[in-house]
């Protein structure tokens, strides 16, 4: 491999503005709603208002009657035609994933998931039919006119609620509702730790439902050609990108993958929510054929909010053991997630049984993961899938045992942070921690975050009547995803350097993050690069944008395209030259030989070949393909501090600063980089202050249906943002990246429960649940305050403060 | 039908349509302008913010016929060929648009802001974008980009 030399990097660690935003800023944008053909027509669903109801049966006649109204399709007709489930592959794979069972060892129960069910509908909002009419309008008028006959079912909404057993089965397969049942790390081990331990420290969190809620609802057009007999989607996507997903479709389809072409160029957002198929635009495809037309849908925001792919939904109990001294000895985990009504994604409950220990060197761990079907949406990755949520109990966990014990939280932490000599270090689940200087991290986040002028600003906070609350969480995550990529590079002889690459981004500027790679790699002006995405005719390998993936595989790839490519090239020049490839030098971006004084860069030598074709035809000439797989995670890590502001007459919470630290290794585009840390902290802040999943007890209809009644942060929610990158490079890939992004929501939560814990310390509150809104914070004081005046010291023991589960912050 | 006459970037254009379709629907699905995004259905999202007559609409929530003998201008009105308008200008450089489905509305909902505001403070924008979500940036560069882009707006008259 071409040895890397840093210095001669130009483009490679600089801002450099962003190729996409031209189209994007001027409204030339392709998002999976801007596709229109002469003769679509539309497609709407019909969807169960019950959370766990038998399908009875369907009447259809008076909806079919109905003007511009072509088909009602039901399950009855996806079973007739032989449709399939989609093979969402849920339990992660690679080599380096933690291995989940199903109970008892065996394989995980994964559900079928048909594009229409034909025997239950097993949450609200499941399409039960879909209706197809000439205009949008007369689909939903006759969607309101399908007459479907129920037997309502008994429901379940929660984990706890399947635990406690008896309850009706979601999946007749899984009559107890438990798919996964797996154990990690030492028992022996670390019972005799917690047995010899000198303190024990107990928590138990439900960290709650969420939505990604990317911007811009779920869109598409398919379309089948009858003369080819192919189809085609033209849709916005993500995570798993559309190589796989063509995959996937073409089995749910019962067809050949060749017989499918997936088109998605800009996704107005993801955070997870488009990282799985979803069945409106499998039967859009389905139903294009049956009625020779091409079908439209598009999901209005209430439809995205009852059955867009939901995220987080973990139970889970720890204990940390600890020595007298404070150091930590060991550490007990009981993880269960709500997987909702079909299985789609295990991969947050994996992320999070890799990283239990956090950043600390705890010596001993057992962990028992568990799964559960629910009636409720279907919950997936979303950003920084399973690290939140055990990142949230390992330094809660801490905040607590420094307070109860009587440590300083930072020393406390100081004392069990894993220490750069320590690395590569394996945790006591065996998760491989490639690098990292953790400690070095959180005091660069106190410094950025003016730690010691805290006291100052609490007093002059005090002196308002405002209680002032300091934050800090660190995180260590894990970035795998799926291990292949590949890159195909073409040096034009019109002086294009065209790179295709099986990636899907939805906002993370590939376009150009990965040219500037190309630039430094092949001296190339940044300019002359172009990234090409995002259509299977073009893209016939790649994994796609999820679990931060992206720029760490492609990076590799293209440094190993590129390194043939010189190859390719010495051989070209070696021609035109008239002496042998071993003789010509690739130097300072040029190909060129001793006594010879003509030379070439990339773009000269493609032309100067093609000026000589046929001997040397463009197509083939400065033109390579290069396959790669790369199981090995990396682990970015960093550190977030805030500070908060509570008003304790009315709970309000106000976020007045945030800063935040990330190691993403080597960093490609540092205001790209910081960018996404912006938002990947207002997810995690949404996370913590506003954003929940209501549902009626009653119905188990969701009563956050719209942004009226979820959270969804807002600009007066944010403060600005302090933020420094650090650059550990990784030792797992030749560039040493790991990757930006996702690491800020994996901290982000504990930091401003750790805040608000802070600020509201004279009432001894222990803990309190997510989304501290006002109500429950407000609550808590107030509930603190009756204690205080009943002269009863709160009780340590207490699990997290009940607090009734209405409304939003804002 | 309704015949209905907008001047849409400056172009007046003549349509008879249903009386029921939304002014977004008029410039998207009529006039082929789908630099005008729909992310919500009760009007708080702001991806679908137009100028009218100069002044921050809601397309999702005006009838075309509203819009019958005024001046609309959408995203795709503001760049002079290769040169972007002072205000998509910050947000490049500023680096405000991930994944740019919010931007066209930021950008017009800017618009209007520093028509009333030429100078507006961070507090001033923030309170203002409370019409506009983005779920990619947490609105960092947004409130810088829009600060900057009204400076260059006031350096430009």
């Amino acid at each position: 491999m071409n040895e890397l030399d840093a210095n001669r990097f130009h483009e490679i660690g600089r801002s450099a503005l962003r190729k996409e935003d031209f189209r994007l800023l001027t409204g030339k944008g392709r998002f999976g709603d801007d596709f229109n053909m002469p003769g679509q027509a539309w497609t709407v669903m019909v969807r169960s208002p019950h959370p766990h109801a038998r399908i009875v049966r369907i009447g259809t006649n008076q909806a079919r009657a109905m003007p511009g109204v072509l088909a009602v399709f039901t399950g009855a007709d996806c079973l007739a035609d032989g449709l399939g489930p989609i093979p969402h592959n849920p339990v992660p794979s690679t080599q380096y994933d933690m291995k989940l069972t199903g109970p008892g060892g065996g394989a995980v129960f994964v559900d079928p998931h048909m594009l229409l069910p034909a025997d239950k509908a097993r949450y609200v909002g499941e399409a039960v039919a879909m209706v197809v009419a000439q205009t949008r309008e007369q689909a939903e008028d006759a969607a309101d006119a399908v007459r479907v006959e129920y037997e309502v079912l008994p429901w379940l909404e929660r984990s706890e609620d399947a635990l406690a057993g008896g309850a009706a089965a979601v999946w007749d397969e899984a009559p107890d509702n438990i798919l996964v049942d797996t154990f990690f790390g030492d028992q022996e081990g670390t019972d005799r730790a917690f047995a010899a331990a000198d303190h024990v420290v107990r928590m138990e969190f439900h960290i709650g439902r969420i939505m990604p809620l990317p911007l811009e609802p779920r869109a598409g057009l398919a379309r089948y050609d009858e003369h080819t007999g192919r189809y085609t989607l033209y849709f916005s996507t993500g995570g798993p990108g559309i190589v796989r997903q063509r995959r996937q479709f073409a089995a749910a389809l019962n067809i050949a993958p060749e017989q499918l072409r997936l088109v998605a160029y800009d996704t107005g957002g993801n955070f997870g929510a488009k990282n799985r198929p979803y069945v409106e635009h499998g039967l859009a495809l389905w139903a294009s054929r049956k009625l020779g037309r091409p079908i439209k849908y598009r999901a209005t925001r209430h439809e995205s909010m009852l059955t867009e792919y939901q995220g987080r939904d973990l139970l889970t109990r720890v204990e940390l053991a600890l020595r007298s001294d404070g150091r930590f000895l060991a550490m007990r985990a009981e993880n269960i997630m709500n997987v909702g009504a079909h299985c789609v994604s295990l991969s947050p409950l994996a992320k999070g049984a890799g990283l239990i220990t956090g950043a600390y060197d705890i010596p001993a761990a057992r962990l028992r993961s568990r799964a559960v079907f629910t009636n409720t949406t279907p919950n997936n990755v979303m950003r920084s899938s399973g690290r939140p949520e055990v990142t949230f109990a390992i330094e809660r966990l801490i905040d607590t045992a420094a307070t109860e014990l009587g440590f300083d939280r930072i020393e406390l932490r100081r004392k069990n942070l894993i220490r750069p000599d320590q690395m590569p270090y394996t945790n006591a689940v065996g998760s491989i921690y490639d690098s990292g200087t953790y400690e070095a991290n959180m005091a660069l986040c106190m410094r950025i975050a003016d730690w010691e002028g805290f006291e100052s600003r609490r007093r002059q906070a005090a002196a308002r009547g405002k209680l002032l609350g300091l934050g800090l969480a660190n995180y260590v995550e894990s970035s795998t995803g799926s291990p292949k990529e590949r890159a195909e590079i073409t040096v034009t002889p019109q002086g294009r350097v065209e790179v295709v690459i099986g990636t899907q981004p939805s906002g993370q500027g590939h376009e150009t993050s990965f040219a500037q790679v190309v630039a430094d790699l092949l001296a190339v002006p940044l300019d002359s690069v172009d990234i090409i995405m995002g259509d299977t005719d073009i893209v016939k390998e790649g994994g796609g944008s999820h679990s931060g993936r992206s720029m760490r595989h492609a990076a590799t790839v293209i440094l190993m395209a590129a390194d043939d490519l010189i190859t390719k090239g010495k051989t070209i020049a070696a021609a035109i030259l008239a002496t042998t490839p071993d003789a010509v030098e690739f130097q300072d971006g040029r190909f060129g030989a001793q006594q010879v004084n003509r030379t070439f860069d990339f773009l000269e030598l493609a032309k100067e070949a093609a000026a000589r074709a046929p001997a040397y035809p463009p197509a083939n000439a400065l033109a390579v393909v290069k396959d790669n797989e790369m199981h090995t995670s990396v682990y970015p890590n960093g550190c977030g501090v805030c500070e908060v502001e509570i008003d304790p007459d009315t709970g309000r919470v106000h976020l007045t600063r945030y800063a935040a630290v990330d190691d993403v290794g080597r960093c490609i585009n540092p205001m790209t980089v910081d960018g996404q840390t912006h938002g990947s902290i207002a997810h995690g802040v949404g996370e913590a202050l506003c954003e929940q999943i209501c549902l009626d007890r009653e119905s188990g209809s969701p009563l956050t249906e719209s942004f009226m009644e979820y959270g969804m942060p807002s600009s007066t929610t944010m403060p600005f943002f302090t933020t420094e990158i650090v650059e550990v490079l990784s030792p797992t890939n030749p560039l040493g990246i790991k990757s930006g992004s996702e690491g800020a929501t994996a901290g982000a939560p504990a930091v401003v429960i750790s805040g608000i814990i802070d600020a509201l310390k004279e009432f001894g509150l222990r803990d309190i649940a997510m989304p501290a809104t006002p109500l429950a914070v407000w609550q808590a004081i107030e509930t603190a305050k009756a204690k205080l005046r009943s002269n009863e010291r709160p009780a340590p023991a207490a699990k997290t403060v009940a607090v009734e589960a209405v409304g939003k912050g804002e | 039908m309704a015949r209905v006459t907008i001047t849409v970037n400056g172009k007046p254009e003549t349509t008879d349509i249903k009386p029921r379709t939304l002014l977004v629907e008029f410039l998207r699905d009529h006039l082929g302008l789908t630099g005008t995004h729909v992310g919500c259905d009760t009007t708080q999202c702001g991806c679908c913010i137009v100028l009218v007559d100069g002044r921050s609409v809601n397309s999702c929530t005006m009838l075309a016929v509203q819009a019958n003998g005024a001046s609309v201008t959408t995203i795709e009105g503001l760049a002079e060929g290769d040169k972007l308008h002072p205000m998509q200008a910050a947000f490049r450089e500023h680096h405000a648009l991930q994944c740019g489905f919010c931007t066209p509305g930021m950008v017009m909902s800017a618009l209007e802001l520093v028509q009333r505001n030429n100078s507006p403070s961070d507090g001033d924008i923030r309170y203002w974008l409370l019409g506009n979500m983005c779920r990619c940036t947490g609105y960092h560069n947004i409130i810088k980009a829009i600060k900057a882009g009204a400076e260059a707006m006031a350096r430009a008259r």
